[in-house]
């Protein structure tokens, strides 16, 4: 059984002047799977999800939507065509209520533009019930929420604003143990629906490993390591990771200092 | 779920809670005490059927601009042109009503002149707003560059075409143009006018007697004044100013455009985190233009109603109204960062502010000066109080 990519990769390249950022990279994403994007600072990560959603656009390569090649000028066009962009700063803006983060730039309008306030409240209501998070109040600021919570409002946003590929840049940083294991829940959630394709860029091998089906690894702007769960041991993905230094000379270089 | 929810963390509040949570409600106090204090210390005069058309007079004049300022300070960015847009668009009106409409069109009606007028302020706004979108600039230099720019224009206009620095003894357009009548003139008299008629029965069960001492007469002329009722017994006040209806319409708008529409939320937005705003598809730019133009659009109406109530015009007018515009703003609890407060907490702001602007002519042992002292001491407290709700709202970050 070979299920149908929702969209692909190929050999994409991107050149900042004399500088390569990356090279010829390829990666494929299918729905209800989380493909793990891992690499060390510096790898291409960042720049490859930015011609993801469109925000710089490939030197050469294609992109392909469900087997139709596509090319985003800019975010307003990805995210048309379903790539929803979770960034770390989460795009959200704290004095304001839940309700109006989860509508802000996509109201639901009336005549005049009034607000439908309370239709508004119960979709942020619900869209946020079905990843994981029960709010009482939706007219509650977004500044009193948890980091997780705020992760979770943002995520939301995106599927309910038409994502099918769901791009997470590195959601689990910067955020306390317990919240992170909230972050991973509600990914796990989205998953769970089976027809979301899920990008989970992160540093730690610990949370991809806990989520991931598949895996793709950068390093210096190249794939030096991609598969299925199934295809890669925990010992290469450690390796891997480390940018394909093995975790006892890593060791070693230590214990000589 | 069985465990504790990161949500139950933040505990129900019955409504008086919630309304002692509002951040209108340090304003809300204020002005409470504001007017207590000024009814005692004025022994009621203050809010007698003349004491009342006065502050109401000046209340509605400031909040117009309040509005205006609020809404631009709510989207993050200020207004420093204001007072210097008062003068231009007076200037402007009041030279087209004494030496015509430019261009040889003729004679200026009220009409004409005020749309003219507004014409040109709103491309003052519109050409403000672009400079700080486009520039990336702070607002408060770009407009305190067009602070002197317009005082300077405004100045110069009045000396070449009029030879002096001030309009005045046009003649009383109110009496034939309904226009002017709408900007200058009375509104709401059937309030007085109820007024009269009640006072007019409470009056006819008092005793006139001829043999009344002095003080017993200053005391009855007193009682009458509440009841709108002049020495001659005849109808003392006959209604508010005309600028009374326009600050309930543009405070009216401006509520319902923040609180209720998309418009509303841009604002919001804007104001909060511009980036992330314009990441979700907020008209960030057009949002500020937008809202620089209604800033000029509520200076040109407190102009309007400034020349056709007393017929005259000078380049000193609106001096200090920006920054009395913004004090409002932040008394009214609108955080000088953006993104956060409401119109009605203006409001309140106007209100004490306007009551304490006029308390001079009603306690008379009292220096107008305090007045500054007073705003300057408020306006600290205030900024305090409002950095404290926003540490509130976004968990003390």
């Amino acid at each position: 059984m070979a299920p149908k990519s929702y969209m692909r990769v190929e050999n994409v390249t991107k050149k900042f002047g004399p500088f390569t950022a990356l090279n010829g990279v390829d990666l494929e994403v299918y729905p209800g799977e989380v493909h793990a994007l891992l690499g060390d600072n510096g790898a291409g990560k960042s720049t490859l999800i930015k011609i993801l959603s469109g925000v710089h656009q490939p030197t050469s390569g294609t992109i392909y939507m469900e087997e139709v090649e596509r090319s985003f000028r800019s975010p307003r066009d990805a995210s048309a065509a379903g790539i929803g962009t979770v960034y770390q700063d989460l795009a959200i803006n704290q004095l304001m209520s839940v309700t109006r983060n989860f509508f802000m730039g996509r109201e639901l309008t009336s005549t005049l533009g009034k607000l439908r306030i309370d239709e508004m409240d119960q979709i942020a209501h619900d869209e946020m019930l079905k990843i994981g998070i029960d709010f009482s109040d939706p007219s509650q600021a977004v500044g009193t929420m948890s980091g997780g919570q705020r992760q979770t409002l943002a995520i939301a946003r995106a599927i309910y604003f038409g994502a099918k590929v769901l791009i997470l840049d590195e959601p689990t940083s910067a955020l306390g143990q317990k919240q992170q294991m909230e972050v991973l829940k509600t990914i796990k959630r989205v998953r769970a629906r089976g027809d979301i394709a899920i990008i989970f860029i992160t540093h730690n091998e610990i949370h991809s490993r806990l989520i991931a089906d598949r895996y793709t690894f950068l390093a210096l702007g190249q794939v030096i390591g991609q598969g299925t769960k199934a295809e890669l041991e925990g010992g290469d993905i450690r390796r891997l990771m480390a940018g394909g230094a093995e975790i006892k000379d890593l060791e070693q270089e230590l214990s000589k200092i | 779920m069985s465990e504790r929810n990161e949500s139950d963390r933040l505990q129900e509040e019955s409504w008086i809670q919630r309304m002692i949570r509002r951040p209108e409600i340090g304003s809300f106090i204020v002005m409470i005490i504001i007017i207590l204090a000024l009814g005692l210390a004025s022994e009621g005069k203050a809010f007698n059927a003349l004491g009342l058309k006065n502050n109401i007079a000046i209340i509605a004049q400031l909040g117009i601009i309040a509005v205006g300022a609020a809404l631009l300070m709510i989207a993050g960015e200020f207004d420093l042109s204001i007072g210097p847009m008062i003068a231009f668009a007076g200037m402007s009106m009041a030279i087209m009503l004494k030496w015509g409409l430019p261009f040889g069109l003729g004679e200026a009606t009220p009409f004409t002149a005020f749309i003219i007028t507004m014409c040109m302020t709103l491309g003052f706004g519109w050409l403000i707003g672009t400079i700080v979108v486009r520039s990336g600039l702070s607002s408060f230099i770009v407009t305190l560059a067009f602070w002197f720019f317009l005082r300077g224009l405004t100045e110069v206009c009045f000396r070449l075409i009029n030879q002096n620095t001030n309009v005045s003894g046009l003649p009383d357009f109110k009496q034939e143009s309904w226009f002017a009548e709408q900007m200058g003139g009375e509104v709401f008299g059937w309030l007085y006018d109820a007024w009269f008629w009640i006072g007019q029965k409470v009056a006819a069960g008092l005793e006139f007697t001829a043999g009344m001492t002095k003080d017993e007469k200053i005391d009855l002329i007193n009682y009458l004044s509440f009841l709108n009722i002049n020495r001659k017994m005849e109808q003392w006040v006959t209604g508010f100013d005309a600028r009374l209806l326009w600050f309930i319409i543009i405070a009216g708008v401006a509520w319902y455009v923040l609180a209720k529409t998309q418009i509303g939320n841009w604002i919001y937005a804007t104001g909060d985190n511009k980036e992330s705003a314009r990441a979700n598809g907020v008209p960030v730019n057009r949002v500020k233009v937008g809202l620089f133009m209604f800033s000029a659009f509520c200076a040109t109406i407190f102009a309007a109603c400034q020349v056709f109530d007393t017929n005259s015009s000078d380049a000193a007018k609106g001096m200090f109204k920006e920054l009395e515009a913004i004090a409002i703003a932040v008394v009214g609890g609108i955080l000088m960062t953006g993104g956060f407060g409401s119109i009605v907490g203006v409001i309140f702001g106007a209100v004490t502010f306007g009551l304490v602007a006029n308390a001079v002519f009603f306690i008379p042992w009292i220096d107008g000066a305090w007045f500054r002292v007073f705003v300057g001491t408020v306006l600290l407290a205030a900024v305090f109080a409002n950095e404290r709700i926003r540490k509130r709202i976004t968990g003390g970050i």
